[in-house]
């Protein structure tokens, strides 16, 4: 675990020594928090929602951006030979670069804190369901990430990396939308594929379940299991594609 | 201390190294000579643990590279063909990193920093990132990132390609220097390179090992045969004169 935290750390600083981070994070973070104002000042309620029905979307796209070098980058100029022959297992080396992507992650969902406390210094909202929201966004943000750098690792592109992470997240994230479902069901209504997917695969049911406070621990199962998955398969492609 | 059995390497139907047996003991300095393309760096990946033989084995100071590769990387010194590094750390932190993965903390990471950063002359740039330093400085860097943890066993893939005669004959001095207890071996194609620096020659060709033997031994051969060993050595890495003119333009006195 120790050689995980020392990968985890030189991403982190490799992640916030360059200005492409930065302009990651504010960018998300303006882009989600204006997305909630926006229906904020509409609705004039005191409650996070807005900002937790955009976030898929924005996950599906930004996700994939933070995750796109984690490995293409060091198979492109060669660096994964000096690091898969330092004395570390390749499934430590992935789990490390992972949690370094889970603590941007979280980064990202702090960019929502003044949104927060601008809810609090206004009234009392509920603060047990904006805490459910923003652990369903950890966890599905969690394992868009481990999609993320599994797609990483398949390419030495970063751009091939980001475009493919891109279109299963948004997978993930569309499936669960009720057009989607119909259009789906409607094309082939003998086998429901749309419903399927729905009840299956989609993320987006979960989150905004939890993002209304519905806690049901399917979405923390899907996502760690998913997560787990993810990162044992990105572990083995790496040994199996030696070159 | 490194014990290469029957070593196969295929990539599909390619065959890069065929049948390659050789034992490095410790205190040697083994040159590994050849053309480019005749499978030096592909054995060199796999005593490293980067890549499994096709077939065969490789036991590094007793651990097996396929059974126990994690144990195999605690003992071996590795300097990649190319040698990539973390372009935008600084030298310092770069260094610190690599010792940290191999446990190497507290007094002892400060004793070995002081030891790396002198013996590979790093002082004026620990403080640089690695992209900002010379070519010279870059291959010192990786040098010094492979022997961070005294390793027993060190291989060097072309570990003087782009320094300059200066940079060289102190890289000579100081494996020299490195010598005593350790295994060593490093891959190059020029001849003159192997020559100064090397106890013994391992010689491939094609994927397959030509000739195992003392350097002594082969002016002694060169000299009988009243040729240069330059002559001598193209003679065995040459099939038809085509081929030799390849070679001879590749394998540079």
């Amino acid at each position: 675990m120790s050689a995980a935290l020392g990968i985890a750390r030189r991403e982190l600083g490799a992640t916030f020594d360059s200005a492409v981070a930065y302009v990651q994070i504010a960018g998300f973070g303006l882009l989600a928090n204006a997305l909630f104002l926006n229906e904020f000042f509409l609705a004039q309620r005191l409650e996070l929602d807005a900002y937790f029905d955009a976030l898929p979307l924005l996950f599906a796209v930004f996700l994939p951006a933070l995750a796109m070098r984690t490995w293409a980058e060091e198979r492109k100029h060669r660096t994964v030979e000096l690091l898969l022959t330092l004395p570390i297992g390749t499934t430590s080396a992935v789990l490390g670069k992972y949690l370094a992507q889970l603590v941007l992650l979280g980064v990202l969902l702090a960019t929502a804190l003044p949104l927060v406390a601008m809810l609090f210094a206004l009234g009392e909202p509920d603060a047990a369901r904006i805490a459910t929201g923003f652990a369903g966004a950890f966890c599905a943000g969690a394992l868009m990430l481990a999609l993320g750098g599994l797609c990483s690792a398949l390419t030495k592109d970063q751009v091939v990396a980001f475009v493919l992470a891109t279109v299963v997240c948004l997978l993930l994230v569309l499936t669960g939308r009720e057009e989607v479902v119909g259009v789906l069901d409607g094309l082939a209504p003998d086998l429901a594929a749309g419903s399927f997917l729905y009840e299956r695969v989609s993320i987006l049911p979960h989150m905004e379940r939890w993002a209304r406070g519905r806690v049901a621990l399917d979405l923390v199962a899907y996502a760690a299991l998913g997560s787990a998955v993810l990162v044992w398969g990105t572990a083995r492609f790496l040994d199996a594609n030696r070159d | 201390m490194i014990e290469v059995e029957h070593f196969t390497k295929r990539y599909g139907r390619d065959t890069a190294v065929e049948d390659f047996s050789a034992t490095i003991a410790p205190g040697e300095i083994v040159g590994f000579l050849g053309p480019n393309g005749a499978g030096k760096s592909t054995l060199l990946k796999s005593i490293a643990t980067w890549s499994d033989p096709t077939s065969g084995r490789i036991v590094v100071d007793g651990h097996d590279t396929t059974k126990a590769p994690l144990a195999v990387r605690r003992v071996l010194g590795y300097l990649p063909e190319h040698n990539p590094l973390y372009e935008a750390m600084n030298v310092t932190a770069f260094l610190r990193f690599v010792a940290r993965t191999r446990k190497i903390a507290g007094a002892r990471l400060a004793e070995r920093m002081d030891w790396v950063v002198r013996a590979c002359s790093l002082e004026g740039v620990m403080k640089k990132r690695i992209n900002q330093c010379s070519k010279g400085y870059r291959q010192r860097i990786g040098l010094a990132a492979a022997l961070i943890h005294d390793p027993r066993a060190i291989l060097l893939d072309e570990p003087t390609h782009g320094l300059d005669p200066v940079q060289v004959a102190a890289f000579r001095d100081f494996l020299f220097e490195l010598k005593e207890g350790r295994a060593i071996l490093f891959s190059s194609h020029v001849l003159a390179e192997v020559e100064a620096i090397c106890d013994r020659v391992l010689v491939i060709h094609k994927g397959r090992l030509v000739r195992d033997a003392r350097m002594d031994a082969l002016r002694d051969e060169a000299r009988e045969a009243g040729t240069t060993l330059e002559e001598l050595v193209l003679g065995w890495v040459r099939d038809t004169p085509a081929a030799a003119a390849a070679t001879a333009s590749e394998v540079t006195a």
